[in-house]
């Protein structure tokens, strides 16, 4: 080795405190960068060849029943590739040992095996025998969940009858990739599962003979990206069987779902790593321009005995780099694993037939690279400040600091007022305005990555509790099959444990004011309801007019309607007939383009006296109470979905909530190594340049604790101003994010929770502290009569 | 004799100053620190440049050793103009030429003593061998040991090695006794003297101490930025014999 990386070696290991400060930022930095990458492609690999595998449609049309030779005309429309008919119907399902209703989703497939549209990837057992037709395959999520294994007997309750069937086997299929039920926001393999049957049971048993109600079709790669224009002569071609929903792939909920992680992956992906890299550079940038300081005889020396200034350049950006080196290492070591951890995540989540965490050779390099370059960025400016020393003068020691008046001193009011000790932590702070703005940045982005997560928290739990607990209050939904009377409200309230039973009322249909144009739904409800009670942004109960329609806003929007305008209404299903109908009132609303009627208004805009879709029912506590509801709601031939809010709100918690808990310790965590590397660099670096002044003050009877203490004060100031400063930047990342994410569907809420600017207060102290022990601990060990002898 | 300053100095001329001057720019002030230095530095000898704190002598070093630049005037290393140097020459001529010694010994802390002495042979073209020059210097024992755990003289001794290790010419010496205890500066100056003498070095040595002066073949003195006398000394004294 060349005696200079000899010297380098030394450096490095005498140096291993602040090295660990600067390397540290570095590595998290690397491992966002390895890990969000890793994930973003493990994750793109598995959609890709899923996809690829089930052969995943581009779009799906639901209709109330077509025959199929008129549903082929689909298939012939420029631009659409191939196209399968199927059937598809909800269901509920009654298994043994299990006393809540579950929900189901019942699909055609081939008798025979071949491979279709939406295929299924086998898991356990086999495809359909000769032997039956009522023979079913189960999504494996479910049969696991519910420990069904083929060989089994399973009931459901299909078009208003009991039907057994016989499990063949257990699949998945990419279009259940992230499987949630209606009313929730996490998949639940215990309550929702989807069910394959026969093409020919599942025509004979829902009555659908050479009939489909579902189309779902592939697109020729050019229109993949705008399906929009086929997608509509495609609903104009089926109109008179009535088409109740046309998606595109993108809007597929699972799809959706799934892509909008990968794309916030991918953003994400870029912007923590930035963050982290920019402080680790700037962190090593004043380490190194110490080490420049600290060495100016020695390249003297160096420059004297001959060596090149390229020479010196070198020896100085390899320090950079080395530190490069050994973050990029580490942080490639540690983003693999927590790029596993992510994909375990997403594991619990999304159904792949395999997503596994992969090494990929090129995230590696480029993390690598990245690291390097840091370290050489970071060292650049020190390495540069070496070349700039002329060897006669950087010989000479060093002319005593620039000792002037700050321009605080100037505003002798306020100056005057100041203690001894916080007089000389001002100067000192102001006058190394490198290493101040460093720290300043490096605490601004610390603190802007807790208040980010912990506000992303405190989000996720608000929107929960207000979709749960103020909007949502009711205990059991029942949804129904198809309309039905107010007989099926009285006969849901007679239910046993029932205390309070309410009428809902959906109906799907098409919005439209000129050529603005959407397709959703108006829910009909009481006046007065208690277990569903709308809400706008400020939780405050919306009102809902006796006559016309109360939109949110978002629908608003997208219609282009004010209060007191008229919108067209075409329902989806019944006689379909177009209603013009009052925008009575418009409400900003968390929750997507709801819109929201009076159910008997909307009853009688629908021609039919009192119409309901699905009932809520408030129910006396106790298990046994709940049993006896739940063995009679299984007996209700029109039930089509149960719900009940526990289950969904303990699924949600459980899963989403928990998994996020992870993510925000891991992003505190890191934001804490920000905030510890940052004060222990800036303050041992300070430490190694006043070593005469520490020295001297020791002389004149100062205890090292007293010393420590004009230290604290210059880092708690550094710190606490970044830190104040990185409350504010937070809250506009979170709020860009928030944005990012205000999709049709809902939106997060903006919230501005106290405990989040004192939790980020309080973090940002308590890692700086101990960041200063080590300080401390430094000045204890710190030898002053040798400091004295320094010569500078 | 005088030769013109364009012209290179005859043979047996190590370097050959003309009128030779530095002045600084302190903000609005200037200040020459050397006024029309004029000087032979011979091979094979000893000189000393002797005179008080900002005398300029430490400038007039730093323009022979290639760490400065003059103002004005000229300087020749043997038939070569260094005031026409380009900063890649300076380097070489560095490298090549010249061997530094400083007062406050100037070791790299984080290298032991033959680590020290190999910041030089490494670049060197023709180098002695790393041992051998701390053998030169009576180190050889102590070759494993780090800066810190020798003393000043035994660091000064590692300097000296460092410096004669890369075989130069010339050897400049900035108050090289000026950090020492009497007896160790004595013997820092003997391995000075042998430098010269058995090695063929030429030797420059500047210092304040006037008794010093006496080991020189000759002398010149320094006195704000210009040389007020010059003498040679047919008898040096062995540096035993030197007291101060």
């Amino acid at each position: 080795m060349k005696v200079l990386d000899r010297k380098l070696v030394r450096e490095l290991r005498s140096s291993s405190f602040l090295l660990l400060a600067v390397g540290s930022i570095m590595a998290i930095g690397v491992s966002a960068y390895a890990a969000l990458g890793s994930a973003y492609r493990n994750l793109m690999t598995a959609q890709r060849l899923y996809y690829a595998d089930c052969r995943m449609a581009d779009f799906t049309v639901d209709l109330k029943k077509a025959p199929l030779a008129d549903v082929t005309a689909v298939g012939a429309l420029p631009g659409v590739v191939e196209i399968r008919p199927r059937i598809q119907f909800l269901a509920t399902v009654d298994l043994e040992n299990v006393l809540e209703p579950i929900n189901g989703i019942v699909i055609s497939m081939p008798n025979e095996r071949r491979t279709v549209i939406n295929d299924v990837v086998l898991r356990q057992g086999g495809y359909f025998t000769d032997r039956r037709d009522n023979e079913v395959i189960l999504n494996d999520a479910f049969a696991r969940a519910n420990k069904v294994y083929p060989g089994m007997w399973i009931h459901l309750l299909l078009n208003n009858r009991r039907q057994e069937l016989f499990v063949v086997g257990t699949a998945i299929s990419s279009e259940f990739t992230y499987l949630v039920g209606p009313g929730s926001m996490v998949p639940d393999a215990k309550r929702l599962g989807v069910f394959y049957i026969k093409q020919t049971f599942a025509e004979e048993v829902f009555d659908m003979q050479g009939a489909c109600n579902q189309v779902v079709g592939r697109l020729a790669p050019q229109v993949r990206e705008r399906p929009d224009d086929v997608l509509r002569r495609a609903e104009r071609l089926l109109d008179s069987y009535g088409v109740l929903n046309t998606v595109p792939l993108r809007d597929q909920p699972s799809n959706r779902f799934l892509s909008n992680e990968i794309m916030g992956l991918r953003a994400f992906g870029i912007i923590n790593p930035a963050i982290f890299l920019a402080v680790a550079a700037l962190v090593l940038n004043v380490l190194m321009s110490r080490l420049a300081e600290q060495q100016r005889v020695v390249v003297g020396t160096f420059k004297a005995l001959g060596y090149s200034n390229a020479a010196i350049f070198w020896h100085f950006l390899k320090f950079g780099l080395a530190v490069g080196a050994m973050s990029g290492l580490g942080g490639c070591l540690l983003g693999y694993w927590l790029a596993g951890g992510m994909t375990a995540m997403y594991d619990t989540f999304f159904e792949f037939p395999s997503l596994e965490n992969r090494f990929y050779a090129d995230i590696t390099t480029q993390a690598l690279c990245i690291g390097l370059a840091c370290g050489m960025l970071g060292s650049y400016h020190g390495a540069r400040q070496v070349l700039k020393l002329e060897p006669a003068v950087a010989m000479r020691p060093k002319p005593p600091a620039v000792g002037g008046a700050i321009w605080l001193e100037r505003i002798p009011s306020l100056w005057n007022r100041l203690t001894f000790p916080a007089r000389m932590a001002l100067r000192n702070v102001l006058r190394s305005r490198l290493r101040t703005a460093a720290g300043i940045f490096a605490a601004a982005m610390g603190a802007t990555l807790s208040v980010d997560a912990l506000l992303l928290a405190f989000e996720t739990n608000y929107m929960v509790d207000f979709q749960f607990e103020l909007i949502q209050r009711s205990d059991i939904d029942l949804t129904f099959k198809d309309e039905q009377g107010r007989d099926a409200w009285d006969e849901a309230a007679r239910l046993p444990c029932v205390d309070r039973a309410e009428p809902l009322f959906d109906v799907s249909c098409t919005f439209s004011n000129g050529s603005h144009t959407r397709k959703g739904a108006i829910t009909g409800v009481l006046p007065d309801a208690k277990l569903m009670i709308p809400r706008d942004t400020e939780a405050r109960p919306l009102r809902i007019p006796e006559s016309g329609l109360l939109l949110t806003k978002k629908m608003a929007q997208i219609l282009h309607v004010e209060a007191g305008d008229v919108v067209e209404i075409r329902p989806t299903k019944g006689l379909r007939e177009t209603h013009r109908v009052r925008v009575a009132e418009i409400a900003d609303s968390f929750l997507g383009i709801g819109v929201y009627a009076d159910i008997h208004f909307l009853s009688r805009l629908m021609n039919e006296e009192f119409a309901v879709t699905g009932v809520q029912l408030q129910v006396r506590p106790g298990d046994e109470q709940r049993h006896a509801l739940y063995r009679e709601i299984k007996q209700l031939p029109a039930v089509q979905g149960v719900s009940a809010r526990a289950d969904i709100v303990r699924n949600v918690k459980e899963t989403l909530v928990k998994n996020q808990h992870v993510f925000i310790g891991l992003l505190v965590m890191f934001a804490g190594v920000i905030f510890f590397g940052s004060v222990l660099n800036s303050s041992l670096v300070s430490l190694q340049e006043r070593q005469r002044e520490v020295a001297t003050l020791r002389v004149l009877g100062y205890g090292p604790w007293q010393i420590g203490n004009l230290f604290l004060r210059e880092s708690v100031l550094v710190n606490g101003v970044g830190t104040l400063l990185g409350l504010p930047l937070g809250y506009l990342l979170n709020y860009g994010i928030v944005v990012a994410y205000d999709t049709e569907m809902f939106r997060i809420p903006l919230i501005n929770p106290t405990q989040v600017w004192l939790i980020v207060i309080v973090l940002g102290t308590l890692f700086g502290c101990a960041a200063h022990l080590v300080v401390q601990r430094s000045i204890h060990k710190m030898d002053w009569l040798d400091a004295l002898k320094t010569r500078e | 004799m005088t030769l013109p300053a364009n012209q290179p100095p005859p043979p047996g001329v190590l370097l050959r100053l003309t009128d030779v001057g530095k002045t600084y720019h302190m903000g609005e002030v200037d200040v020459q620190v050397l006024r029309e230095v004029t000087l032979n530095i011979y091979d094979h000898q000893v000189l000393a440049i002797l005179g008080p704190s900002g005398s300029g002598k430490s400038t007039l070093l730093n323009i022979i050793g290639g760490l400065d630049s003059s103002s004005h005037g000229s300087v020749w290393y043997r038939d070569r103009e260094m005031t026409r140097f380009s900063p890649r020459e300076l380097t070489v001529y560095r490298r090549e030429v010249v061997g530094f010694v400083f007062q406050f010994y100037n070791l790299v802390p984080n290298l032991t003593a033959r680590e020290n002495v190999m910041v030089s042979t490494e670049i060197s073209r023709n180098p002695l061998d790393v041992d051998e020059a701390l053998d030169l210097v009576g180190l050889k024992e102590r070759a494993d040991h780090f800066p810190s755990q020798m003393s000043g003289g035994e660091q000064q001794r590692v300097a000296i090695a460092r410096a004669l290790a890369k075989n130069p010419e010339l050897l400049l010496c900035d108050e090289p006794t000026g950090a020492l205890d009497y007896a160790t500066g004595k013997r820092v100056l003997r391995l000075l003297v042998d430098a010269c003498r058995k090695l063929g070095k030429t030797v420059v040595i500047i210092t304040h101490n006037a008794a010093i002066a006496q080991v020189a073949d000759h002398v010149i003195r320094l006195r704000s930025g210009e040389i007020v006398e010059v003498h040679d000394n047919p008898e040096p004294a062995p540096p035993e014999e030197i007291t101060w």
